[in-house]
Parts: C-alpha cells; sequence; structure tokens
C-alpha cells in the first residue's frame, strides 16, 4: 500500500465528492439512488486505496448493495407521486443559509483539527498485532472484530436482529406487481446462486488469513436470495423456522460467550488453542443469520398468523 | 457468585431472555419476558450487592485490556441507573403482560384518530398487530441500557445506543400506522445524533490513541480535539435525549405509543441520555477546567423546564401531557450537572444524588402515570382530559396511583421527587445559583397546575358514557401495578442515604 | 500531502455536505440518503487516520476498520427501518415527507 498519492486517488476523491453532491442534490430521486450507488462502489475503491479490503468488500456489498437495493425498492412502493421532489431540493434560502455556514464552521474546525494531529501516530497497531498470535485467527480486522472486541460485534448482530423485528412488527405492505416474466433471468439464477453460495462460503472461510469474513459472505448470500426473489418472490414471515434462522447468529455468540464464562475463562474469552475453532462456529451461525436478516429486510414480512 | 459474575449476567440476563422470547413465539413470550424480568433483577441486586460490599467492579471483555478490548465497570452511578432500570421495568413488564393479553379481548385502540390506510379509504383492523413482538424488543432494549450503563468504552457505547435507539422506534412503531411519522422523525434523530457521536469518537481517538473511559479521563487536555470531540458528543446525544431544544420529538412518539411503551420510553430510556452526559461532563472531561459546557447544559434545563411545563398546560388529551412532563423533568437532572461538577466544591455530591433520586423517582411515578393513562383509555376509550370524569369512583385504585405519582412529580413531600428536589435546591443554594432555584420552584408550580388539573377530573360528577353503550372495565391487575409503581416512588424518599452511599463508590478523587 | 490527509480531507467535505442535507431536505429518502453520505465521511476519515499508523510489515491499525466495519453495518440496519418506516407513512398520511415539512 502506497503512502503518497497517485493521480488515481485525486481523481477518485474528485469523483467521490462530485457524485456525493450529485446524489443528494438531483431533484430526480431515482437518479440521485443510482448516483448513491455509484458513489457506494467508488468508495469501496477508497477503502482499497487506504489498506483496508474489508472494509471495501463489505462497503460493495452492504454499503452499496444492500442500501442501494433497499432505496430502490422504496422508492419504485412510493410510485411517482411518492417520489417527487422540489426541483431544487437543497437550494439556499435565508433559513437554510444559516445551516450551511454551521456546516461550514464544522468542516473547518474538523480541519484545523486533522491538521493539528502529531506526525507519527501508533494508534492500536501495536497491541493488536502483537495479540495476533493468541486470537486465533491472522487476519487483524477479523481478530479484532471476533475476539478483542467481540462484544460490540454481538451487539452489532442485535442491531440487525432488532431492524428485521422492527420490519415485522410493521403491517403487510401490498406487493409490487409483478414483473414481466424473464427468460435470461431463470438463466442467470442457474449460474450465479451456486456461485453467490460457493464464494460466500470461500470469503467465511478465508477471512481468517485474509480480507472476508462473515459480514461478507451474508451479504452475498443475501444477493442471491434476492435475485431468487425478483424471479420467484419469497416471503420471510415471522414462523418459527424463520424466527429460529435470525436469531441463531446472535444465540450462539452469546452462548459461547456464556459458555466460557461459565467454564473458567471469562465471557467471550477465548483460550488461544480453540480460539480459531470458535470463531469459525460463530461465524457460520452469524453469516447464515445475517443472511436470513438482510433478505428479510428487503422483501419484508408477512406476520398474518405467524408467530405461533 | 464473584462480583463479576454478577455484572456478566446483568450483561447477558435480558438478551438470553430476548433470544428465548423470540424463539416462543405468541404464546410463550410473555413468559419469556416476566421469566427475564425476574432473572434480570435478581442478578442486578447480586451486582449491587458486590458494589456496595466490595467498590467498583471490572469485568474485561475476551479477557483482553483496554484500550484493545472492551471493559465493562459498575460503579456507584452506573449501579443506581441499573438498579432503577430493572425494577421500574419489571413493572411495566408485568402491565404489559396484561395489557397485551386484555387488548384483544377489548378491542380498546390507541391511535389518536381511527387508523386508515389513505389509498385503500377503508379502516385498518388492529387484532393482526404482532403485540407479542412488544416482548423480544423490550428484552433487546433493556439488555442495550446495561450494556451501556457498564459500558467503559466510547466505541462500545455508541453501539449500545444505536441497539437502544433502534429498539425504541421498533416500540414506538406498535402503535401502528399512525405512529409512522413520530417514529421515522425519532429514528432519524437518532441516526444524526449517533453520526455527530461517532465523530467526536474519531477525535478523541485520533488525539488520544485510546478508547477507554478511564484511560481517557488520565491523558485527555484541553485542545481544540478534545473541545469540538466534547461538543460533537454532547451535541449529539442532546438529539438523543430530548433535551429543549432538541426535544421535539419526543411528546409525538411518546404520545402516540401503547401505554406501556410509553412508560419505558419516559421513565427508563430517555434517562440513558442524561446518564451519557453525565459520564462525559462529570467523569471524561471532569478533571478539565470547562465550566461553559455543563453551565450550558444547566441552561438548557432550565429551558426544559419551563418550556416542558408550559406546553404540558397547553395538552388536551392525556398522554401528550404526561409526555410534555417528561421533556420538563429531564430539564432538572441536567440542572443538577453544573452543581455535580468540581467547580461546585463540597455541594457537588449533594447534586449528583438530587439527580440520580429525581431521575429514580421521575421512573417510577412517570411509568405509573403512563400506565394510569393506560387503564383510563380503557375504561373511557380515549384520553380527553376534559371528558374523563368522575374517574376517581370508576377506578380508584388508578386515581389513587395517579395522585401518588403526581405527588412526586410536583416534589410535594413525603415523596422520593421532594427529596430529590430538595437536594437539588440545597445544592443550587450552596453555589449560589438563584435563578436554579427560581426555575425549579416554577416548575414544580407549573407542574402542580397541569397534573392537579387532570387529577381533578377524578371528582367530578358523571362524565360522558362511552360510545356503544357498554361499559368497558379496565383489568384490575394492570391498575395494582400502577400503584405499585407510584407506592414505589413515594417510598424513594427513604433511600436518600444509601443513596448517596452508593454513589460515593468509585468516584475518582 | 500524503493519502491520509487527501482521504482525510475529503471526509470532512462528505460531513459537511451530508450534514447540510440532512438537515434541510424534505423529502425522507433524500434525508436518508445526507444520514449516510455524513457517515461515509466519518468512516473515511476514520479509516484515512488508521492509514497513518503502520507497522514495519505495511498493516495499519485495524480497530479503526473494524469500527467502519460496524458503523457501516449498524447504519444500513437503520436505513432499511427508516425505509420501512417511510413507507408505512407514505401509505398512511400520502406523503413522504414528515409532518413540519409538509406544505400547509
Amino acid at each position: 500500500m502506497a503512502a503518497e498519492v497517485h493521480a488515481l486517488d485525486l481523481v477518485l476523491v474528485v469523483l467521490l465528492v462530485w457524485l456525493g453532491w450529485r446524489a443528494l442534490a438531483s431533484a430526480d430521486l431515482f437518479k440521485a439512488v443510482v448516483q448513491f450507488i455509484v458513489f457506494g462502489l467508488l468508495l469501496s475503491l477508497a477503502w482499497v486505496r487506504l489498506g483496508a479490503p474489508d472494509v471495501a468488500l463489505a462497503e460493495a456489498a452492504i454499503g452499496a448493495g444492500l442500501a442501494g437495493a433497499l432505496l430502490l425498492d422504496t422508492l419504485a412502493r412510493l410510485g411517482r407521486d411518492g417520489a417527487a421532489d422540489e426541483t431544487r431540493p437543497l437550494g439556499l434560502t435565508p433559513a437554510r443559509a444559516g445551516i450551511a455556514l454551521a456546516c461550514l464552521g464544522l468542516a473547518g474546525l474538523l480541519v484545523a483539527s486533522v491538521l493539528l494531529l502529531p506526525e507519527s501516530w501508533r494508534g492500536l497497531t501495536g497491541p493488536a498485532l502483537q495479540q495476533l498470535g493468541n486470537s486465533g485467527v491472522s487476519n487483524p480486522v477479523t481478530a479484532t472484530l471476533l475476539n478483542y472486541r467481540g462484544w460490540d460485534t454481538l451487539l452489532e448482530v442485535g442491531v440487525l436482529l432488532l431492524a428485521v423485528l422492527g420490519l415485522w412488527i410493521l403491517d403487510v405492505e401490498p406487493p409490487l406487481p409483478p414483473p414481466a416474466p424473464d427468460p435470461m433471468l431463470g438463466l442467470l439464477l442457474r449460474i450465479l446462486l451456486p456461485l453467490a453460495v460457493v464464494v460466500a462460503g470461500y470469503l467465511l472461510w478465508v477471512g481468517a488469513h485474509a480480507p472476508g469474513g462473515a459480514f461478507q459472505g451474508a451479504a452475498l448470500l443475501a444477493a442471491g436470495g434476492v435475485l431468487w426473489h425478483l424471479a420467484r418472490p419469497l416471503s420471510l414471515p415471522a414462523t418459527a423456522p424463520v424466527r429460529a434462522a435470525v436469531v441463531l447468529g446472535f444465540a450462539v455468540f452469546l452462548g459461547v460467550g456464556v459458555a466460557m464464562a461459565a467454564f473458567g475463562g471469562g465471557f467471550l474469552s477465548f483460550p488461544p488453542a480453540w480460539a480459531g475453532a470458535l470463531i469459525l462456529l460463530i461465524e457460520t451461525a452469524a453469516m447464515l443469520s445475517i443472511a436470513v436478516i438482510m433478505l428479510g429486510l428487503f422483501v419484508g414480512g408477512r406476520t398474518g398468523k405467524a408467530g405461533e | 457468585m464473584s462480583g463479576g459474575a454478577w455484572l456478566i449476567a446483568v450483561a447477558a440476563v435480558p438478551l438470553a431472555a430476548a433470544v428465548a422470547a423470540l424463539l416462543a413465539g405468541r404464546r410463550g413470550a410473555a413468559a419469556a419476558g416476566l421469566l427475564g424480568s425476574l432473572l434480570g433483577t435478581v442478578a442486578v441486586l447480586g451486582l449491587a450487592a458486590a458494589v456496595l460490599d466490595g467498590g467498583v467492579q471490572e469485568v474485561l471483555m475476551g479477557g483482553w485490556a483496554a484500550p484493545l478490548g472492551i471493559a465493562l465497570r459498575a460503579d456507584g452511578l452506573a449501579t443506581a441507573m441499573l438498579l432503577m432500570t430493572a425494577i421500574v421495568g419489571s413493572g411495566i413488564a408485568l402491565y404489559a403482560w396484561r395489557y397485551f393479553g386484555a387488548a384483544h379481548a377489548t378491542g380498546a385502540h390507541e391511535s389518536p384518530a381511527p387508523p386508515h390506510d389513505v389509498r385503500a379509504g377503508r379502516p385498518e383492523t388492529t387484532t393482526d398487530r404482532p403485540d407479542w413482538l412488544f416482548w423480544p424488543v423490550w428484552l433487546l432494549a433493556w439488555g442495550a441500557l446495561n450494556a451501556l450503563y457498564l459500558s467503559g468504552d466510547l466505541f462500545n457505547l455508541y453501539v449500545t445506543l444505536e441497539l437502544l435507539g433502534l429498539a425504541a422506534v421498533a416500540l414506538v412503531a406498535l402503535a401502528g400506522a399512525g405512529a409512522a411519522a413520530a417514529a421515522l422523525r425519532y429514528l432519524l434523530l437518532a441516526l444524526l445524533g449517533s453520526m455527530l457521536y461517532i465523530l467526536g469518537v474519531e477525535l478523541l481517538y485520533a488525539a488520544y490513541q485510546t478508547l477507554d473511559l478511564q484511560q481517557l479521563r488520565a491523558r485527555v487536555q484541553p485542545s481544540l480535539s478534545a473541545g469540538l470531540a466534547a461538543a460533537l458528543m454532547t451535541t449529539g446525544l442532546l438529539v438523543k435525549t430530548a433535551v429543549f431544544p432538541l426535544h421535539f420529538w419526543l411528546p409525538p412518539a411518546h404520545g402516540a405509543a401503547p401505554a406501556p411503551v410509553s412508560a419505558a420510553l419516559s421513565a427508563l430510556v430517555v434517562k440513558a441520555g442524561f446518564y451519557l452526559l453525565a459520564r462525559l461532563w462529570l467523569d471524561l472531561f471532569g478533571a478539565l477546567p470547562w465550566q461553559a459546557g455543563p453551565v450550558l447544559l444547566g441552561v438548557l434545563g432550565c429551558g426544559a423546564v419551563l418550556w416542558g411545563g408550559v406546553q404540558a398546560l397547553r395538552q388536551q388529551r392525556l398522554k401528550p401531557m404526561i409526555a410534555y412532563s417528561t421533556v420538563a423533568q429531564l430539564g432538572y437532572l441536567l440542572i443538577a450537572l453544573p452543581l455535580a461538577g468540581q467547580g461546585a466544591g463540597g455541594a457537588a455530591a449533594g447534586a449528583l444524588t438530587a439527580a440520580v433520586l429525581l431521575a429514580a423517582s421521575h421512573a417510577a411515578a412517570k411509568a405509573s402515570m403512563f400506565l394510569c393513562a393506560g387503564s383510563l383509555l380503557a375504561a373511557y376509550g380515549h384520553d380527553r382530559i376534559a371528558a374523563l370524569a368522575g374517574f376517581g369512583a370508576r377506578l380508584p385504585l388508578t386515581a389513587t396511583a395517579f395522585a401518588l405519582a403526581a405527588l412526586s412529580l410536583v416534589g410535594l413531600p413525603p415523596t422520593g421527587g421532594f427529596v430529590g428536589k430538595y437536594l437539588l435546591v440545597e445544592a443550587a443554594v450552596r453555589a449560589g445559583a438563584w435563578g436554579t432555584v427560581a426555575v425549579v420552584l416554577a416548575g414544580s408550580l407549573l407542574s402542580a397546575m397541569f397534573l392537579f388539573h387532570a387529577l381533578s377530573r377524578a371528582f367530578v360528577e358523571g362524565g360522558e358514557p362511552p360510545p356503544g353503550g357498554a361499559v368497558p372495565r379496565a383489568p384490575t391487575a394492570p391498575q395494582l401495578v400502577s400503584l405499585a409503581l407510584a407506592l414505589l416512588a413515594v417510598g424513594l424518599a427513604l433511600v436518600g442515604g444509601p443513596l448517596a452511599a452508593l454513589l460515593a463508590t468509585g468516584v475518582a478523587p | 500531502m500524503s493519502l491520509a490527509l487527501l482521504y482525510g480531507l475529503a471526509g470532512i467535505v462528505l460531513v459537511a455536505m451530508g450534514l447540510y442535507a440532512a438537515l434541510v431536505a424534505r423529502h425522507v429518502l433524500r434525508r436518508l440518503l445526507g444520514l449516510n453520505v455524513l457517515g461515509a465521511g466519518v468512516f473515511m476519515m476514520l479509516v484515512a487516520l488508521a492509514s497513518r499508523a503502520v507497522d514495519s510489515a505495511g498493516r495499519p491499525d485495524p480497530v479503526p476498520h473494524a469500527m467502519v466495519l460496524t458503523g457501516i453495518v449498524v447504519a444500513v440496519s437503520a436505513t432499511a427501518l427508516a425505509l420501512a418506516l417511510l413507507r408505512r407513512m407514505h401509505r398512511h398520511d400520502g406523503s413522504a415527507q414528515l409532518p413540519e415539512d409538509r406544505a400547509p
């Protein structure tokens, strides 16, 4: 990873800022969302340039992919009148000028803070990489997510779970009119779905020693599910099997934590000899759950008579 | 069990109960919820005993020392908040068990207007709503609160805040489509607050290379980064805590939600923001010579007390009135912050005790009041204050509970609210903050006006017969819970001494 | 100018833009886009910061990376719930704007 600036970086930064502004200011929300998705993909490139490939994978799959799909789906359901907005949505009025000034002021203060930071900066690189041998994996980001700061990740899985619970609480939505049958879609599915499953499994496995992991794999699986849904609509109501699937990751993570506490080590303390296996166990359960959750966020659920 | 074991139990029990509730489905969720409340309360009591005996309890999650890992710490302040959440939360759970079970039977609904789908032009049915989902969501919210109070790591606090925020929004959504706008507003503001908070955390990490609260307290110096971080984090928390003038999302959200949800939100969820502001300004930045922050918060608190009181007076319906009362009561908590800082000298400990006692009394009294509102709604079919005539005779338990809760909120003896306000005024007098004293007294007067106006309806004769002819009954068991919580608010008058001793645990020299 | 500084400054610009849009936009979906761009800016500052702390093998500080990954997942979860609420509000009220933003 180079620390000097290439021409590519300058172009990337300019594009990012420009696309970001277009996404916010385009009067046509459909265009805005498409620009936002491209913005997300360019953002992944930025993460790669900054030496964060795990984040890049997650951004592409979740930040641009899943979020983009959700935004487009919502626009479709809002319809023409729902998606209409003013011609200059971010135009300056006297009232807004005050807010604009405040934002610029904040930016100025942030720039000053950033410039005042010390030249040499260690961060937590030292401790994190030193303990890597005891963490059970050799990818430092996976070690941080699943071992050093596993409690954060456990709660994060809880956040995902809550999102789908919230969706189930809201009432059933009327279905969109089915699209015209598309022969290409069937063919694409037959090729892409197995590929998605294999690559997701690979991402999960390789996350231990290279960029990848449960979240990225889950997003890929969910993408496969969304493709299926586009061809043959799915629904994920709050029936017992679906509930078990969405809670599995959280439950396994919590269960392992409590088991470690009960058998001497401490909550979420993995003995170095078993750490790798435990992390893989947690990540597998998490990947399956998160995939179902993400798919559920996209397809919605029907609560109906479910809940038994 | 050791203190550390109790701490882990406090963190893990609500989360485990949430898993059980979700798996149990419609039939078993309430049972999981009640069992979880019981076990969770036992865990907190165990932890409190350990803290009183052995001082601050600390557990390193995963065995990794901060700042690489996350430390959970239970000091006096955290333990007091945990106790408040567990006890009042259990009361709310008991009420909810009966409330959600009975709703299907009586068919009562709580939307301000009959819900209807604009496009379809026909009224929605409310019986399909998955009310049982209250249990897993509430248990996750409780788990988030516990994790928040115990957390010793700034980024971990962000994650717990998000968990809490989403859970609260999901709970508001239980009210149905009419509450969607209020819930959406709450969510957008919560997201904005979180982003500002993270920005602040980032600046602190960049400047001091740690996320751990204790380490930051030792390392932080007055600097542009620290100041900007403090401002950003405080603004983010102010948005999430509904402090005047950023409070506007709270009354619609708390007013529209079902009674146990309003109770949980007003009594417990908003306290998390106050706790974090206290942690930030009394602990993290407590050693710095920054007076402006706490003083500004105190000024905003004064504004909240007066504005919330005036707005509550103007409400025609009971639940929005109670919601505005929450805005006002949160103001008292903020008023205590500058008085509890290191600048106030010997009065500091008294001010902190006042704040926590007020928070706990408010939690009990406000929960009781919202639950009373739920019973009144069930009995009358509406919550228009002017038309709630004669509820003293129809619902004597509710009327008694309402009266006791009102006493505590106004701050009349012999309630916890009285002792709390007394301590607060005493601290203000010692600090020479006469304006603050005036505001507290004015606020109490305003509370008395709108609460006793509502209470006076109890003694009025007659009252319009409920629509439809049949006389709906509000079930007795939930009213007993309202009464119990109101009695708790009264009983808290006695805990001033032990509370001060608890809060003294773990205070940094 | 180092890589970290360039992307850090870009992140700050995104923060300002996203914050402005989130506060000023009237259509809820646009507010959400603003919040997401704000988030992108906040995360970019973090990752830029992390890229300054490399060890001898050139590996950066993993803790900010973990923070950003968590942040992305949390932000998308919240966005998903917000979109569901938006759809619900639109079906019920007929508008995709919050009540205080709608034309009287």
